[in-house]
């Protein structure tokens, strides 16, 4: 059954919204805006709170059933329109974002969370369960977060740090840095573009990053139990410690296995350098203060 | 390509064979390398494959572009499909037919621009024979004909989309021609190569991802 609390807050003129519902759980929150920046942070109290300053032509939509709380930024007439949204949210509150030249930044979220723009950057904090983070022009973010993870953009970077799971990162032409992660399922996939993977491997874990024209960095954690296979075509391969090869395969292709070989890695470069690196070792070190800077 | 086991090492790893056969099979895999490094491999296209008929199209597409191309849907199913498969061309060409599994299959029945027949779909009983020359040949023309009607739709809705995002789109394609195009030449100087069998499989996929999220993106008028 739906339940309509409040629809339609219509201005003449411009003007500062500040309006609170509350909610409760099992309810998600669904945000759509077709442009502008919507920040969602989350808060300690059981109620959303949207913020937001209108002109004239815009109307900010507020309307509640039993399973959401949408919030709708358009047009005066129904057409689209940039708004900025400040939103305050239950940090158990699943959150679904749209837009299309949407910047999107989410904070202190522990429940699922979809974000899906085309020109526009995503940077999330947090997440818990079921997560996607989507953009064409724009770059994505990811911190902190828990769960079965899938980030995408096509022209932009993808990153992901801090974050526990299986994790799904895929570009077009942009770098993949997976940095602090700990992941039992990781596939990461870009054509132009560099990849990076700091992690442990976890035993029986499955591990595949691809790329066609970019590097490779992976760290290996000593007592690293993995079988990796690693192809190339017109790239290099590196190792900052030995690798015992059990077998090869016609081109520049090749398998090893590091202790019970329980993991499965695959690395794929076509013409870029595959490098294989010690957490802590002079060429990690030599990365983060890349990253850091 | 004249030992006998190349062609039965499908049968072994989808645990379609007697058990003597097996046991002899594997006595053979301890003292042939190139035996081992293919079942290494097709191990690995495999696993590949089966992450990839896990995963779901984020929604339901055809309706949209059934729309927009002026096509009908028909009620298709999505498809299961049995894999046997011992060469790398016909590995790539398994993993490219998979990409159809999600929408594209689905897009291109419903558009009956695919034989109900074909196959692709093979569920129950599965197939008596399906050769690689035939899997191939589908697999590139049904890739082909996605590219094509996909293509079609974001000509057609290109005047409605930002000029940003057209150019981001086609720079994009660009990208994933020019590797498509380079994997291509690395595979005449190399075919039997199953890195870049699939890997010019996967590039493909990027093409059509791409291509069916930019149609998405076209408003529906």
């Amino acid at each position: 059954m739906l339940l309509f609390l409040a629809a339609g807050i219509a201005l003449a003129a411009s003007q500062q919204i500040d309006t609170t519902v509350t909610v409760e759980r099992g309810q998600r929150l669904q945000v759509n805006a077709y442009g502008g920046e919507v920040t969602v942070t989350a808060w300690n109290r059981n109620a959303v709170r949207v913020e937001t300053v209108t002109s004239g032509r815009q109307r900010i939509e507020i309307s509640a059933s039993a399973t959401t709380l949408s919030i709708r930024a358009q047009g005066r007439h129904g057409t689209s329109t940039e708004a900025d949204l400040r939103i305050s949210a239950p940090a158990w509150m699943p959150l679904n974002l749209s837009g299309v030249n949407t910047t999107a930044k989410v904070e202190g979220i522990r429940a699922p969370i979809s974000v899906e723009t085309v020109e526009g950057e995503v940077d999330v904090t947090g997440g818990d369960g079921l997560i996607s983070l989507r953009s064409v022009q724009g770059s994505i973010s990811l911190k902190g977060a828990r769960g079965r993870i899938s980030v995408n953009s096509v022209n932009e970077d993808v990153q992901v740090v801090n974050s526990t799971g299986e994790i799904e990162a895929e570009t077009v032409n942009g770098e993949i840095t997976l940095e602090a992660v700990d992941a039992a399922a990781v596939d990461a996939s870009t054509v132009n573009g560099d990849i990076t993977y700091a992690g442990p491997v976890r035993t029986g874990g499955r591990y595949s990053l691809s790329t066609h024209n970019g590097d490779i960095l992976l760290t290996v954690p000593e007592g690293t139990n993995a079988n990796v296979a690693v192809s190339t075509f017109n790239g290099e391969f590196e190792s900052e410690f030995p690798v015992p090869l059990s077998g090869t395969r016609k081109g520049k292709g090749f398998n090893f296995i590091l202790g019970s070989g329980s993991a499965q890695v695959t690395l794929e470069s076509f013409q870029g350098t595959i490098e294989l690196i010690r957490p802590g070792g002079r060429k990690d070190r030599e990365r983060r203060d890349r990253s850091d800077h | 390509m004249s030992d006998p086991w190349m062609e039965r090492l499908s049968d072994y790893l989808e645990d379609d064979m007697p058990a003597a056969e097996r046991l002899a099979l594997e006595a053979h895999l301890e003292t042939c390398r190139d035996c081992s490094v293919v079942v290494s491999d097709l191990r690995r296209v495999m696993n590949r494959a089966r992450q990839m008929d896990e995963r779901q199209p984020h929604r339901d597409l055809w309706p949209g572009i059934a729309k927009r191309i002026g096509a009908t849907s028909a009620g298709a199913q999505p498809i299961r499909r049995r894999w046997s498969f011992s060469s790398p061309q016909l590995a790539a060409a398994a993993v490219l037919l998979m990409t159809f599994s999600g929408s594209t299959v689905w897009l291109m029945r419903s558009a009956g621009s695919l034989p109900a027949d074909g196959p692709i779909a093979a569920t129950a009983p599965p197939p008596a024979t399906v050769t690689a020359v035939n899997v191939r040949r589908n697999a590139a023309e049904n890739y082909a004909a996605a590219v094509e009607d996909l293509e079609r739709v974001l000509s057609a809705g290109r005047g409605q989309l930002d000029t940003t995002t057209v150019r981001v789109i086609e720079q994009n394609l660009a990208v994933i021609d020019q590797a498509i195009a380079q994997a291509q030449r690395a595979l005449l100087a190399d075919p039997a190569n199953l890195y870049l069998n699939t890997h010019l499989a996967e590039t493909m996929r990027r093409k059509l991802d791409l291509l069916r999220q930019a149609a998405t993106l076209v408003p529906v008028s």
